[in-house]
């Protein structure tokens, strides 16, 4: 382990006011972070997430010094002891930035998209060809995806809603929602690309 | 057919380790890059799982940023 970061566990483990002004030095470490992390990201944001940043960095910053704190004895100093703690808050004001930018949209767990996808086809017959491709597609998810699969592979990749966001609305975890949209992708491939070539219809055999 | 749609609903690779286990060594990964080696060939696993999650790959490419700007040095 290099020396600086012996310096930090042995501070942040040593008792009463060392290990006070160690976390208080900790947690402005990663409220620059966070702030720099937000403003790296706020090209893309709404005005309302950007107003908050301040708020956003400090909630990042305290669950994350939490999370450190609890997780000290995972850190074996494979890595410098602040880039560990640094990936902690990122997680935290990413998925914070990413929630706050959605807070308004509601999220629609139907088919609207798929059928604004069939009518987008520029020509009559590209629109033709666009819906037999789109029926394709929805009726190896109806057959052979759980609902919850289909609700978050069709919310993530057809309404293009950020996974954090998802992870927020169905009260789980980023990790989960991977889980969830991995496992759906595995059965739809298996499905849609029996000998991993091109994509073809379970149904009728032509190609996608 | 939107081809980047049919991809993104079909992308996705067996041994793809998922997002806590990426996360899990995700500091050594970017250390890694920083110091000018291969992050795929040392982290084969996480960098197929950048690829294909979203979420994981910004919050990477903001990690690599704070180690390039040097922004979580002490102060």
């Amino acid at each position: 382990m290099d020396p600086d970061s012996v310096a930090w566990i042995t501070a942040l483990r040593s008792e009463s006011t060392t290990r006070h002004g160690s976390e208080s030095r900790l947690h402005r470490l990663l409220m620059r972070v966070a702030y720099a992390e937000a403003q790296r990201r706020a090209p893309l944001l709404p005005r309302h997430t950007i107003a908050e940043f301040d708020d956003l960095c400090t909630q990042a910053a305290d669950d994350a010094l939490l999370a450190i704190l609890g997780k000290m004895d995972d850190f074996q100093g494979l890595s410098r002891f602040t880039t560990w703690a640094s990936k902690f808050v990122i997680l935290e004001i990413s998925s914070r930035l990413r929630r706050s930018a959605w807070r308004d949209r509601r999220i629609e767990w139907d088919d609207a998209e798929w059928e604004r996808l069939e009518e987008s086809a520029p020509g009559v017959e590209q629109r033709v060809e666009q819906r037999e491709q789109v029926a394709i597609l929805r009726l190896a998810m109806a057959r052979d995806l759980t609902e919850r699969q289909r609700q978050v592979l069709t919310a993530a990749v057809v309404d293009e809603i950020p996974i954090d966001v998802l992870a927020q609305r169905m009260d789980t975890s980023r990790g989960a929602i991977y889980k969830i949209l991995h496992d759906a992708r595995v059965k739809l491939r298996a499905s849609l690309m029996p000998g991993q070539g091109a994509i073809h219809s379970p149904e009728t055999g032509r190609a996608l | 057919m939107n081809r980047k749609l049919v991809e993104n609903l079909l992308r996705t690779e067996d041994s793809d380790p998922g997002c806590e286990a990426s996360f899990a060594r995700l500091d050594q990964y970017v250390e890694a890059i920083i110091q000018g080696h291969d992050g795929t060939a040392l982290f084969p696993d996480i960098a197929m799982h950048l690829q294909n999650c979203d979420a994981c790959r910004e919050d990477t490419e903001g990690l690599l940023e704070v180690l390039r700007k040097n922004i979580a040095a002490d102060q």
